[in-house]
């Protein structure tokens, strides 16, 4: 009885666990917290957990596993451990499923604190590759083919569903740019559906490292998409991107200070999409600390993958 | 601000993102640990064995290449073959070796550290590992067995530990010739199973401390700890001890402690492998306390010098 109660268990642990795992996959919340390349494999995880579990529990009789028949994998015959196993492993996975937020909230950004250089970021130590993933198609930055075809195409900068965007701050003078005028970099910067340059806040964080890419930004009317986090003053605010390398535990989170012309209202780490342009003010040694002067902000949903990768 | 502010929306976001990456990763290991039960009998093993002890041991510490056996299932592996034989310093390099020296490892190794140079990090945490499990292997050369070995080892010490799952290789399924494929096959997933089950047990409370540290605790408070290359590695290797993570996995916990240096992130992942919480009480199924303990604090002493003295070397040579 001991036994079976305990395969039983130990049934319904890979099944629970597999189930949690196709679930998450199916439901596409599986893309907010892992890399693209990991996402597949908790699929075929799930799918594998579920035929363990089946043929575990329906195996009649097990084979004699361990040394000269003594069996010590003491969860196939203790139930206790089995139910242990089982409320380690799958409870707090299916508790997860409903009170995960698929999100950090503004407390894990400052504890983590921000990505000071962003050219030390893991797999980011060329303004190539990194670019290669980001807004900027690769071929603009002599990425390689295989970095083109990895290459992401940019973030949707409209925030079509949920009807048009209400403003929560707009200038009275939004400011003078020399438009965004055919000057080359029309081949290659990404345009939003609007026309403005559709960037990354990591586009920007780049270009504080690198002159060529601050000859392009500046001047130029600029969209980009992030999370609200207050600043010191009223009228000041960064816009965060959590940037990953495995999966959401590594997550790291990248902000670019904006400094808008009056008063900003919204809720802490809520997706906005800041239109303005970058400044950049040299910092010596060829960098330059970039602020972005924000002409309209607006709520907006969050993109597919809300993670930077 | 505190220096821990715990948030259950942050806490179940890194929680199941670790669970996410990592699961598949320990049944991959689960699966070919049954594999292994289920289809290769053991003696198998002690036939690439060179006579020489110096080849022998560095023969010893490529096993797992062949035969990757997790921590979690080497111990009675190894006892099986000092049983037939297998000279004792050649089961204790086998024994540390081979959590670290498989392939598994060496794929989870480098897709967790994937962004952060995953070939020198791999084949760094590889080396380490086999050089540490050869020179503790060679150090015992001259230890008669049978002073730190359990009297009795074996069936009995295992009974007294029951309380402890491990994985063997079985001696009725691969040696019995009776048995038809899909009987192996069917023990295979029985096996890997439970396996599977014993290590994901350790695997979720590591992920789960993991996700409380790198979530609540403000990172700036251990910076002083995470800049001192000492300190970093010690208390990352005392970090690994305690939280018992599966070789095949820890390598994706490892790398979210993006505060400590990289040494620091090695040590963890050599000196978890071989000695923790977990295999304190594996090791005493096999061998007296006394030499449990030891060894215990020879693998702290040396993976820690290692780590603090030489690995900087070595990654900057690398450009690491």
């Amino acid at each position: 009885m001991r036994l079976l109660v305990a395969k039983v268990l130990n049934g319904i642990t890979l099944l629970g666990l597999g189930g949690v795992l196709i679930s998450f996959c199916l439901k596409g919340r599986i893309d907010q917290y892992l890399h693209p390349q990991f996402r597949s494999w908790v699929l075929i995880g799930g799918i594998a957990f579920c035929v363990a579990g089946t043929i575990y529990l329906m195996a009649k009789k097990s084979m004699d596993c361990c040394v000269d028949g003594e069996c010590v994998h003491t969860n196939r015959q203790n139930p206790w451990r089995a139910a242990a196993a089982f409320g380690l492993i799958v409870l707090p996975l299916t508790a997860g499923t409903y009170l995960s937020k698929d999100g950090y909230d503004k407390q894990a950004v400052l504890n983590r604190g921000f990505v000071q250089d962003v050219s030390k970021l893991p797999g980011r130590n060329t303004i190539g590759s990194a670019n290669a993933q980001q807004g900027i198609p690769p071929g603009a930055l002599g990425a390689d083919q295989d970095e083109r075809a990895s290459a992401e195409p940019p973030l949707p900068q409209n925030s079509s569903s949920g009807g048009p965007p209400k403003a929560l701050a707009k200038a009275s003078d939004p400011p003078q740019t020399n438009g965004n005028a055919d000057d080359g970099s029309e081949q290659y910067l990404p345009r939003a559906a609007d026309g403005n340059v559709a960037l990354e806040v990591t586009d920007l964080l780049y270009g504080e490292n690198e002159e060529s890419l601050r000859k392009e930004f500046t001047g130029k009317t600029i969209e980009v998409v992030g999370q609200y986090l207050p600043g010191s003053k009223p009228n000041e605010f960064k816009i965060v991107r959590m940037l990953i390398v495995c999966c959401a535990a590594d997550a790291r989170p990248i902000a670019v200070s904006v400094q808008a012309q009056k008063e900003v209202s919204a809720a802490d780490m809520s997706w906005v999409k800041v239109i303005g342009t970058a400044e950049f003010q040299e910092s010596g040694g060829g960098k330059a600390k970039v602020t972005f002067k924000a002409a309209e902000i607006e709520p907006t949903d969050p993109p597919q993958d809300a993670m930077l990768y | 601000m505190s220096w821990f502010s715990f948030s259950w929306q942050n806490f179940w976001f890194s929680y199941l993102a670790l669970a996410f990456e990592g699961l598949p990763f320990v049944l991959v290991g689960a699966l070919v640990s049954g594999a292994i039960a289920a289809f290769v009998p053991s003696r198998t093993i002690t036939r690439f064995l060179p006579k020489n002890h110096l080849l022998a041991n560095l023969v010893s510490g490529l096993l797992g290449l062949i035969f990757p056996v997790c921590e979690c299932g080497i111990v009675p592996v190894v006892r099986r073959l000092l049983d037939k034989g297998l000279p004792f310093s050649c089961g204790i390099t086998y024994m540390l070796a081979s959590p670290i020296v498989n392939p598994l490892v060496i794929i989870s190794t480098y897709a967790a550290f994937r962004g952060q140079a995953p070939e020198w990090n791999t084949a760094i945490r590889l080396l380490s590992g086999y050089f540490v499990a050869v020179l503790v292997g060679l150090s015992v050369i001259k230890i008669n067995p049978a002073r730190v070995l359990r009297t009795g080892s074996g069936r009995a010490a295992l009974r007294k530990r029951s309380v402890l799952s491990i994985a063997t290789l079985p001696e009725a399924a691969p040696d019995n010739p009776r048995a038809t494929f899909i009987q192996r096959l069917i023990a295979a997933i029985q096996l890997a199973s439970e396996d599977f089950i014993d290590t994901a047990i350790y695997f979720m409370i590591g992920a789960a401390v993991a996700a409380v540290f790198n979530t609540a605790v403000d990172q700036k408070v251990i910076l002083p700890l995470a800049n001192n290359v000492f300190l970093s590695t010690t208390s990352m290797m005392g970090f690994s001890a305690i939280l018992t993570l599966c070789s095949t996995s820890d390598a994706f916990i490892a790398a979210t402690f993006v505060s400590f240096p990289i040494v620091a992130r090695m040590a963890f992942l050599v000196f978890g492998p071989m000695f923790d919480l977990k295999l304190f009480f594996l090791y005493s199924v096999l061998f007296r306390k006394r030499f449990v303990v030891l060894l215990g604090v020879g693998l702290f002493l040396l993976i820690g010098i290692i780590s603090a003295v030489i690995l900087p070397q070595v990654y900057a040579f690398v450009g690491g």
